[in-house]
C-alpha cells in the first residue's frame, strides 16, 4: 500500500514533459506503445487482463501507432487500448496535463488555510490564517477559477488529483510570502500577504518512499472523541497515538475518525487500527490480489477495544487505506460514514512516464471490500451523503462533523 | 523387424527409468547426510541454546533492520526484528503458546497451520529430528539451483502445509526450500534460497538467505550465533499482554 501512497504522490508532483522533436514522434509513440502493452502484460493481477487476450490486443493495436501521424493520435489509440480493459485506473495523462498539475513551487511550508473544491470553487475549510468559507480567486496572479475549469474537463483528472495539485499551488519554502486573493463572505475582493508556516507534524519516512508530514490529532468534542490524521504512515508514532486515543475514550459516547484529505499509506495499518474496534475474531476489511499473492486484511482485535458508536468522515481526498479502512469498516457493520464518496483509488497503482512524455498510471491489484465490492472508481460512498456549503463554512460550521456528532448523539439517546 | 526396435525401445526407456530409479537416494539418506554435512548429530547435541543476530533487508520498498532470535532445547524461542518504521515485531513459542506482538497489529496467538509451522521452526534441533517432525519424506528428482544439481526431497509434516527441499548432490547442504507460510493474511507461497555456510560450534549454518514472497524479496544475513550462553529467562516468559489473551480464551 506504500504504493498506493507514493503513486498518488508522484501524480501530481511530475515535472513538465520535454518537448518532442516530430522526427522522433513515431520512435516515441512505439516505444510508449510497448511500455504500456508490456507492463499491463506483466504486472496486471489477472494473467488475461480484463478477460482479454492480450496478444492479439496488442498484434490489433501496434499497427495503428505505427501509423499515428501525432503524438494526440497515439495517444488516443492507446487510451482506445486501455479502455478495453474497462477498468479505471488505467489511463494516458497528456503531457500538457502535467505543467498544470505540476507542483512547480517546491518546498514544505503551507500557508496556514486548507482548501476543498465545492460546486467548482475553491474555498477555505479548515486552518486559522483566513475565514472559513472564503473563496479563493488568485494565488501569485493564477486564476484558480480557469485552472480548476480546466482540469476539471479532463475525465482523468479525479478530485484527489485536482486538489493535491491546487495544494501544490499553495506551498513552497517556509517563510517565502504567497499573495493570494480571496473573495470575502460579502463576496468582496480581500488579497492578503501570507508568510509560509512551517508543515504540521513530523517528517516520517517509508523506505524508498519520500518522507512526508505526518500528523495525528485527538480531542474531545463534547462526550465524543475526534481523530483526525493526514497519512496512515509514520507507523510506530501514529499506532501508538491512534491507540491511545481510543484507550482515553473508552466511556465516550462515540468516537469519529476524520479522513477526510486522507490519501493513504501502509495499507496494514488499516488492519492494525480497525482492531480498536472489533471484538470479534476473524474478521477481515477486505482482500487484495495479486499476480502471485492474495492478502486478507484481517483485523486482530485489541484487549482494550472500543464497542461504541463509530463514525468516519470522508471524502473525494480521502484515498487508498483511508476507503479501505472507512468500507471495510462500514461493510461489517461497524461505522457509519458520513461525508461524500471517497476517491475510488483503493487499488496500488502506479504513475510512470512514457517514452513521449505522457504520464501513464496502471495498477497492479484488485481490492475487494468483505462485501464483495471493489472500492476502486466507486470508491466508498457515505451512508450519509453530506457535502460542504459555502454558507455552513462562512457560519463557521462542519457540516459533515455535526451530521456524525448528532447520530452519535441519537445513538446515546437509544 | 519392427518388433525388434520396439522391444530394444522398450527396453531401453525401461532400463533408463530404473537406472534414473537407481540414481535417486532415500530422502532418509539425504536427510541424515545433510545432518553430517553440517557437523553431525553428536554436534548438534551438544547446542542447548543459541543467539542469533543479523540483519534483515526488503530491497524493493527500500526497508533494513536487525534481527535476533533466541532460542533454547527443546523447544523455546524468541525473536525480535526491529525493521525501521515498522518497528519492533517480536514472536516467541513456548509451552506450547506460539505468539507474535507488534506496534502495528498488536498481540496475538498463533492457531492452526500457522501454529504448528512456527511450532516446528521452534524446535532446537530440527534437522536432528526430522523423523518426528516429518512422518512422510520422498525423493522426487534431481533439480538444478543456481548451477548445482540437487536432490528435490518432499516433507510432509504431522499437522500443517507441505514443503519441499532442495539438497545439494555434491555437499549435502539445503539450498532452498519451497514452503507455503500461512497467516491470518492467507497462504502465500515462499521460496528461500540459503548460502554461505559457516560453522558455530561446530555446526554449519547459512548465513544468507533470500526470501521470495508475493513478488517481495527479502534478505537475511546472519553475522553472529553465540552457542550455549545462557540466556536469561524472561526472554522465553509470555509477554502479559499475551497472558492476557490467554487467560481471555480460556474464560470463554
Amino acid at each position: 500500500m506504500a504504493a498506493v501512497s507514493v503513486t498518488l504522490l508522484c501524480g501530481v508532483l511530475v515535472l513538465p514533459a520535454a518537448a518532442q522533436a516530430p522526427p522522433e514522434q513515431k520512435q516515441a509513440n512505439l516505444a510508449s506503445f510497448e511500455f504500456v502493452w508490456t507492463t499491463i502484460r506483466d504486472q496486471h493481477w489477472d494473467k488475461n487482463p480484463g478477460g482479454l487476450d492480450w496478444q492479439a490486443i496488442g498484434a490489433e493495436f501496434r499497427p495503428r501507432v505505427e501509423q499515428a501521424a501525432t503524438g494526440e493520435a497515439a495517444r488516443e489509440i492507446l487510451r482506445e487500448m486501455l479502455g478495453r480493459l474497462k477498468q479505471t485506473h488505467f489511463a494516458i495523462f497528456p503531457a500538457p496535463v502535467y505543467q498544470d498539475l505540476a507542483a512547480a513551487t517546491g518546498g514544505d511550508g503551507w500557508p496556514g488555510f486548507e482548501v476543498r473544491v465545492v460546486d467548482g470553487r475553491v474555498l477555505v475549510t479548515g486552518g486559522s490564517a483566513v475565514p472559513l468559507g472564503w473563496q479563493v480567486l488568485n494565488v501569485e496572479g493564477t486564476d484558480l477559477r480557469a485552472l480548476v475549469a480546466a482540469l476539471q474537463k479532463d475525465p482523468a483528472i479525479h478530485e484527489l488529483q485536482l486538489e493535491r495539485a491546487l495544494a501544490a499551488r499553495f506551498s513552497g519554502p517556509v517563510g517565502a510570502a504567497r499573495r493570494i486573493t480571496f473573495a470575502d463572505g460579502s463576496d468582496q475582493p480581500q488579497t492578503r500577504e501570507l508568510k509560509l508556516e512551517p508543515p504540521r507534524g513530523e517528517l516520517a519516512g517509508f523506505g524508498n518512499l519520500p518522507p512526508q508530514h505526518v500528523w495525528l490529532e485527538s480531542k474531545k468534542l463534547g462526550e465524543t472523541g475526534y481523530i483526525r490524521f493526514n497519512f496512515f504512515l509514520d507507523l510506530v508514532r501514529v499506532m501508538q497515538s491512534f491507540g491511545e486515543a481510543v484507550e482515553a475514550c473508552a466511556h465516550c459516547g462515540g468516537i469519529v475518525i476524520d479522513l477526510r484529505g486522507n490519501v493513504g499509506g501502509i495499507g496494514a495499518m488499516a488492519m492494525g487500527m480497525a482492531g480498536w474496534f472489533v471484538d470479534k475474531p476473524g474478521q477481515r476489511l477486505g482482500t487484495m490480489t495479486m499476480r502471485n499473492a492474495t492478502l486478507n486484511f484481517f483485523i486482530n482485535p485489541r484487549a482494550g477495544a472500543y464497542n461504541g458508536p463509530l463514525a468516519i468522515l470522508v471524502d473525494g481526498s480521502s484515498a487508498s487505506t483511508a476507503e479501505i479502512f472507512a468500507g471495510g469498516l462500514r461493510d461489517l457493520g461497524r461505522a457509519r460514514v458520513f461525508g461524500t464518496r471517497s476517491a475510488g483509488a483503493a487499488l496500488p497503482s502506479i504513475f510512470t512516464r512514457l517514452p513521449n512524455g505522457d504520464g501513464f498510471q496502471y495498477a497492479v491489484a484488485n481490492y475487494v471490500s468483505v462485501s464483495g465490492e471493489t472500492l476502486e472508481a466507486k470508491g466508498v460512498t457515505p451512508d450519509v451523503e453530506v457535502k460542504l456549503t459555502r454558507e455552513t463554512l462562512l457560519a463557521g460550521q462542519d457540516a459533515v462533523l455535526d451530521a456524525a456528532l448528532a447520530w452519535i448523539r441519537g445513538q446515546r439517546i437509544q | 523387424m519392427q518388433k525388434s526396435i520396439a522391444r530394444w525401445l522398450i527396453t531401453v526407456v525401461c532400463g533408463a527409468a530404473y537406472a534414473h530409479a537407481q540414481a535417486l537416494p532415500t530422502a532418509e539418506s539425504i536427510l541424515d547426510r545433510f545432518v553430517e554435512a553440517t557437523g553431525g548429530k553428536a554436534a548438534y547435541q551438544q547446542h542447548t541454546s543459541e543467539v542469533m543476530t543479523g540483519t534483515i533487508a526488503f530491497p524493493t520498498p527500500g526497508l533494513t533492520g536487525r534481527l535476533t532470535r533466541y532460542a533454547s532445547a527443546p523447544d523455546k524461542e524468541y525473536s525480535v526484528v526491529e525493521l525501521g518504521p515498522i518497528g519492533k515485531i517480536e514472536s516467541g513459542a513456548s509451552g506450547g503458546v506460539v505468539w507474535e506482538r507488534s506496534a502495528l497489529l498488536g498481540p496475538r496467538l498463533k492457531s492452526g497451520d500457522e501454529k504448528a509451522q512456527a511450532g516446528r521452526e521452534a524446535q532446537f534441533r530440527a534437522p536432528v529430528e526430522w523423523r518426528r517432525l516429518f512422518p512422510k519424506a520422498e525423493t522426487l528428482s534431481v533439480e538444478t539451483v543456481n548451477g548445482e544439481k540437487c536432490y528435490k526431497v518432499a516433507l510432509t509434516p504431522a499437522s500443517g502445509k507441505p514443503e519441499t527441499r532442495f539438497y545439494s548432490r555434491k555437499s549435502g547442504l539445503l539450498l532452498k526450500a519451497v514452503a507455503t507460510a500461512v497467516s491470518p493474511m492467507g497462504e502465500i507461497a515462499v521460496e528461500v534460497e540459503v548460502s554461505d555456510y559457516k560453522q558455530f560450534g561446530g555446526v554449519l549454518y547459512p548465513t544468507r538467505s533470500r526470501q521470495q514472497t508475493g513478488g517481495q524479496e527479502m534478505v537475511i544475513t546472519i553475522t553472529d550465533v553465540r552457542i550455549n550462553e545462557a540466556i536469561p529467562p524472561q526472554h522465553f516468559e509470555l509477554p502479559p499482554e499475551i497472558q492476557a489473551l490467554i487467560s481471555k480464551a480460556a474464560a470463554k
